[in-house]
């Protein structure tokens, strides 16, 4: 009872203590937007980690360390760190993807790079503080016991900071890693690649020192940023990958953390459940996020407006704000209240609307594969089905390769993002061949406008053109690449206003698309 | 009126000096001198436009490379890390594998490490002639692959590739050994005078050996041990 008595009054000291130190460790960081940090209990040796932006000291190492330093001086040091992590290094998810697909790049294993990326990372950010912000880490270091890894890194410490921390190991290594400019921010990229090649003995080494939990401050996973961040991060990860299968193996590698800051990554909105993600499907998602192509409404048949067209039978399960109590009685009751029945307005409106869209996406083996490379088609679809699906209107997906011999997908007009994208990165390498009255079936039983994409070589393109020229909906046609189909498409579009063609070759030329343009664009040769 | 920046008046955010900044300057210098070296080496054997082997031609650039890196003070991790500033082209424009090649292997001779370790795997392109004339007393690691003549006219030195060479490997070589992890190129021992190859998986093509001895995976299969 007083043991209980005497470990709460410590917990609350230290709390006493943490509020006194965190406005003044703020303030020497420039006021960073962090919430105030928190005590845990952990048995493990780690001191501190991040969630959400939020530092988590963990009270049992900070218990112990009091035994030895001033608690004031730990609290400062743990602080310090944590908050060099989110203004210098990594700064934000992006980086820190940079980093693990570096590393990964050079030592080709998940578990090894994720260690060294963290290494760096907790270099720069203490290095940062101590040079920057009058951190009294080394103190922290200095005291203390010290795994076999973490006597290296002291070592390094100690030459780097100038600072006596009682390391008496520097051997090569130690020299080799204190050459490099950690602080310099344009050359991260380089020097953690000379980081990990002057690391990776230590790494790779069998019986290595390296545990899970390498060094007192612990892993830096994916829980310490926020959902919005991750999509932001993953968009720009996929502008800057390197291929779609680089991106899909930094993403399969992380997906069980991403999946633990219950990130849907298969919508993009970050909310719900985390699910097992398609890292190729994921990759042209956020890479299509990138881009916002411009589309033209139309006029069209519906005045887009819901009003009440008839009565009908009320039951339980459906909602009651449409109920008419005029015609029902006076009673609510199942089978005898009247509920309203809306019906979209069949007047010719003069508010333009944004019809559905078909996109018919071409697949053949002369196509790109998009798992192994950027496929300019599949980007190319995704950027027009999400350009409709921002403006309120259902995509459907046509993914063809010899249609005739089965080659197809179809999927029906959806406003699922993530469907939509499966489809399109479906790739089945085969022929080339559309099967016309199946794509102009669906064409001309809505109003939706057409989204073609192919390199041109079909096999029946002649019957393609004069079928697409017959219809009364909007084509846009893009060709990727520059292939002798795409002038004969062009030629014979020509007349045709309602058929506008591009040529996409880089990802520069998606953005002059034009979706559902009155007047036919020459495309660029 | 009120100022806004009261608080901060007392605040003095002082920079540190650490000695991480003259470390990190100090290898940035040498660097940059062992590019200047480069630079005149290519400036001096691109006088004809076109560089190509030749035995005289090779001798020349060793000679040229010899005397531009003379006063230089680098160590063996910073041969690695020009070999990576010559890839990635920032700094130097241009890499021409053989002059390139040539003047890593006179870093190596002169260095005063007996023992020097090449991580070369991440580069996008491979160097020829790595461990030319590597003298007798230095051992050369390259991990990842060596481009053509890796060790030829190895002087007694040790060389160890983990992954594969191109051709003319070792060619005219007298003394040392050379050991390739993985396969190795056409014309390999050309004019060979002495010392051994030893090749852990396939020779495309044997050279014409005057003496020394060629293994592959273990068994002999050129050379002295065969008469």
């Amino acid at each position: 009872m007083e043991e209980q008595e005497k470990v709460s009054q410590q917990v609350r000291k230290l709390q006493g203590l943490l509020e006194q130190v965190w406005p003044e460790v703020r303030r020497r960081h420039l006021f960073p937007e962090i919430p105030m940090p928190r005590f845990e209990s952990n048995p493990s040796p780690v001191a501190m980690e991040m969630r959400n932006k939020q530092i988590i000291l963990n009270l049992e190492y900070v218990k112990t360390m009091s035994s030895i330093l001033p608690a004031a001086t730990v609290l400062e040091a743990l602080l310090d760190h944590g908050i060099s992590h989110y203004t210098c290094c990594p700064w934000d998810l992006s980086t820190h993807l940079k980093f693990y697909a570096r590393a990964k790049q050079i030592l080709e294993e998940g578990d090894l790079a994720r260690k060294a990326t963290d290494l760096f990372m907790d270099i720069v950010a203490d290095t940062h503080a101590v040079k920057e912000r009058q951190s009294s880490l080394p103190l922290l270091y200095k005291s203390g016991a010290r795994t076999g890894f973490e006597e290296i890194i002291c070592s390094l410490y100690q030459r780097i900071w100038g600072v006596d921390l009682g390391c008496p190991r520097e051997d090569g290594t130690v020299k080799r890693l204190a050459t490099i400019p950690y602080l310099d921010k344009r050359r991260w990229m380089a020097s953690l690649s000379r980081f990990i090649r002057g690391i990776r003995p230590l790494l790779e080494e069998a019986d290595s020192p390296v545990p899970n939990e390498h060094t007192r401050m612990g892993k830096h996973g994916f829980q310490q940023y926020a959902p919005e961040e991750i999509e932001q991060a993953l968009r720009h990860f996929a502008l800057e990958a390197e291929s779609p299968g680089q991106f899909a193996d930094v993403v399969e590698d992380l997906q069980t953390q991403l999946e633990e800051v219950n990130q849907d990554v298969d919508e993009g909105m970050g909310h719900g459940a985390g699910s097992p993600v398609d890292a190729n499907r994921l990759y042209y998602m956020k890479l299509a996020e990138n881009y916002a192509l411009p589309l033209r409404k139309k006029n069209m048949k519906g005045s887009g407006h819901l009003h009440p067209h008839s009565h009908r039978p009320w039951e339980v399960c459906q909602p009651f704000q449409d109920l008419d109590p005029w015609c029902s009685f006076g009673k609510y009751l199942p089978g005898i209240t009247q509920i309203w029945q809306r019906r979209e307005g069949q007047i010719y409106g003069k508010k333009e609307k944004t019809p559905n869209c078909l996109v018919i996406i071409d697949s053949s083996g002369s196509m790109i594969d998009p798992r192994t490379h950027l496929s300019y088609a599949v980007l190319g679809g995704g950027c027009a089905a999400d350009s409709y699906l921002r403006h309120d209107a259902e995509v459907a997906v046509y993914n063809f390769s010899d249609a005739p011999a089965g080659g197809s997908e179809y999927l029906p007009f959806t406003r699922s993002r993530s469907l939509i994208y499966q489809v399109l990165c479906r790739y089945f390498g085969g022929g080339t061949a559309l099967d016309l009255d199946e794509v102009t079936g669906v064409a001309e039983a809505s109003e939706a406008d057409i989204f073609l994409i192919t390199d041109m070589q079909i096999t029946n393109l002649d019957q393609t053109i004069s079928r697409f020229s017959s219809l009364h909906n909007r084509v846009t046609a893009v060709h990727v690449g520059k292939k002798s189909g795409a002038l004969r498409f062009i030629k014979a579009s020509v007349k045709n206003e309602n058929i506008s063609v591009f040529g996409v070759n880089s990802s520069n030329d998606i953005p002059l698309i034009v979706l559902g343009s009155a007047r036919t664009y020459l495309a660029q040769e | 009126m009120f100022n806004p920046f009261e608080d901060f008046k007392d605040f003095l955010s002082k920079a540190k000096g650490l000695p991480l900044d003259q470390l990190a300057a100090a290898h940035d210098q040498v660097i940059g001198e062992l590019a200047r070296g480069y630079g005149k080496l290519v400036e001096q054997e691109l006088k004809s436009l076109v560089w190509f082997v030749e035995h005289n031609r090779v001798i020349e650039a060793y000679k040229t490379a010899t005397e531009v890196i003379q006063g230089i003070d680098y160590d063996a991790h910073s041969i690695e890390d020009f070999c990576y500033v010559l890839d990635s082209g920032t700094g130097i424009p241009y890499l021409i594998s053989g002059p390139a090649g040539i003047y890593v292997a006179a870093l190596c001779n002169h260095t005063s490490d007996d023992q020097i370790v090449l991580r070369l795997g991440d580069m996008q392109r491979t160097l020829h002639f790595l461990g030319y004339r590597l003298p007798y007393g230095k051992s050369l690691r390259i991990e990842g692959d060596a481009g053509n003549f890796t060790g030829s006219a190895l002087q007694g030195g040790e060389i160890n590739v983990t992954g594969s060479t191109g051709d003319w490997t070792g060619a005219g070589m007298t003394d040392g050994k050379i050991t390739i992890h993985q396969h190795c190129g056409r014309n390999t021992g050309e004019w060979m005078q002495g010392g051994e190859i030893w090749v852990g998986s396939r020779i495309r093509g044997l050279g014409r050996m005057t003496a020394g001895r060629i293994y592959q995976s273990g068994e002999p299969v050129a050379g002295d041990v065969l008469r």
